[in-house]
């Protein structure tokens, strides 16, 4: 059978499972590769601002305040053995490979992901979707492909500026509060970590965005009945975003660390 | 893939043609072999009591729901059979005002009247900026671009909803219940505009309504859809004398707006009686 987008971006008709979802994004992202006006930059940066720039201010908070938890938690027991000069290598090691990408993720599932979920909701009650259908849109490539492309191009970089600020919560304890010299810190927390400790942290918040995403919009998109349809799929999203996110993690830190 | 649409060859005035329409939910059919046409310049209406199927009829019509079974041809194109793509382009020649707008509440009117635009047509920006105040000037909202949907009062939502519908010059124009929850002053207003686009503007609309006095304003043929024991039938059909005159009592009732008759929708004292003997 000779391949064509059309296929792709209408695989299963008016049916709308996860699977087909992302089967229909793919097709559009590629579609739009080959054909100019499929995806609109400003539509792209509009959802960037509003998923991803807005939800800054609250992940630095969330990260800030883990570089202070991971130092003073590490400096009670490392100190009792003498090894306060391995915290910034804990810090930095933890930040990087693990908690940088998890929590920027949940809060972002908290924030943007409910935020979009109600929003499709809403959309689809309001017969919006309906609308956008009978005016030839396809509600796939209008409304979850940019919402899409912004969080697979948002969430890195708000995983590697929380990683950033963590470190910086990291230094504060470390300096202030443990006597270590600023240069010793930042020294041993930037020559401890590989590259791959780096990667592999990007790699996960990559993974988790496409989860948070497709999550998000599908729950959105399905909703059925009023106000309480567009409730339960909010809490769905939050609760089944979080759940594969932290099952991907599992399974990503297994393949990372261990089995290559 | 799907089958490419059948192409019939209807009279060449015909713009939809519903064939033998059959709408089942678990077993029950909602539209039972519905048949019409509609022409050219009319103003259609389709009238009928709540659950009678008016609005599966309408999203059969415009392609958002597959019937059963039977053949929905607008523009000669069979839409029960058309691809997603096929779909689209004849979607592109019709117009929908829905019930209650169903206006993008995120843009503004302007920006909800510019969109089908922006997605369909190669117009320059600042013309799209112009035709967006024609539309407005002609449902009577001159200088309301810059107003969010939720600013805006029921009818001028409704207003704003045909004014989107009218963006493309769509050839046909679908409404469902344009002047539900209306005063009768605005209920005058939304009808005057759906007389303009048909007259002036040469568009054929197809109304679904319950409101009478709005039917018999605006139509030019009338359909009567059946509930109860002849749910999904047509009851009756043709212009606006024809319905008035017809006898059927079912239909007088519904047009009278009467509460006793053959629309049953309470007992009458004797069957109360049975129902409650035969529960006993």
């Amino acid at each position: 059978m000779k391949f064509s987008f059309e296929t792709l971006l209408n695989a299963g008709g008016s049916r709308l499972t996860y699977g087909l979802l992302n089967l229909r994004i793919l097709g559009w992202i590629l579609y739009g590769f080959t054909k100019p006006g499929i995806l609109v930059p400003s539509q792209i940066l509009a959802q960037i601002i509003r998923i991803g720039v807005q939800a800054i201010p609250m992940a630095s908070l969330v990260s800030l305040s883990v570089g202070f938890i991971l130092a003073m938690q590490s400096s009670t027991e490392l100190g009792k053995m003498g090894a306060d000069s391995f915290i910034p290598d804990l810090v930095s090691l933890s930040l990087m490979r693990e908690l940088g990408p998890l929590l920027v993720a949940i809060i972002v599932v908290g924030r943007s992901g409910s935020a979009v979920a109600a929003e499709l909701g809403t959309m689809k009650v309001n017969e919006e979707i309906e609308a956008l259908r009978v005016m030839a849109i396809d509600p796939i490539r209008y409304l979850v492909v940019p919402r899409f492309i912004a969080l697979m191009i948002m969430l890195p970089c708000m995983t590697i500026l929380g990683t950033c600020i963590g470190l910086v919560g990291g230094w504060a304890v470390c300096t202030i509060e443990l006597g270590m010299p600023s240069s010793f810190y930042i020294i041993r927390s930037m020559q401890r970590p590989e590259l791959w400790d780096l990667y592999s942290g990007i790699i996960k918040t990559a993974v988790f965005a496409h989860i948070l995403i497709t999550i998000a919009c599908y729950q959105g998109l399905n909703v059925e009945g009023g106000a309480e349809g567009v409730g339960r799929a909010t809490t769905s999203a939050v609760v089944y975003s979080i759940l594969w996110i932290i099952i991907a993690d599992a399974i990503l830190t297994g393949l990372f660390f261990f089995a290559l | 893939m799907s089958p490419a649409p059948k192409k019939s060859q209807p009279a060449s005035d015909v713009i939809l043609e519903v064939k033998d329409l059959v709408q089942r939910y678990n077993g029950r059919a909602v539209l039972n072999g519905l048949n019409f046409k509609v022409r050219q310049g009319e103003t259609f209406v389709i009238m009928g009591g709540s659950g009678c199927g008016k609005t599966t009829l309408l999203r059969i019509l415009i392609g958002a729901q597959k019937p059963t079974s039977g053949s929905v041809h607008l523009f000669g194109e069979d839409i029960t059979q058309a691809s997603p793509q096929e779909l689209d382009r004849i979607r592109l020649r019709f117009g929908m005002n829905f019930q209650f707008g169903a206006l993008f509440q995120s843009m503004t009117v302007g920006e909800n009247i510019a969109l089908p635009l922006l997605e369909h047509s190669q117009v320059d920006p600042s013309l799209i900026e112009m035709i967006v105040k024609m539309k407005l000037e002609l449902v009577g909202l001159t200088g309301f671009e810059n107003f969010k949907p939720s600013e805006l009062s029921g009818g001028m939502r409704k207003r704003v909803g045909l004014a989107r519908a009218l963006a493309l010059d769509p050839e046909l124009l679908f409404s469902d219940e344009p002047t539900s929850g209306l005063d009768p002053v605005m209920t005058a207003v939304v009808d005057q505009l759906t007389l303009d686009s048909t007259r002036k503007i040469g568009v054929t609309a197809v109304v679904v309504s319950h409101d009478m006095t709005s039917c018999f304003r605006i139509a030019t043929h009338m359909l009567m859809l059946g509930n109860g024991p002849r749910q999904g039938e047509i009851i009756a059909e043709g212009t606006p004398e024809e319905i008035r005159a017809n006898p059927d009592p079912f239909l007088q009732q519904f047009v009278r707006g009467e509460a006793d008759g053959p629309i049953a929708f309470r007992l009458s004292q004797d069957d109360y009686l049975k129902h409650l003997l035969q529960e006993g």
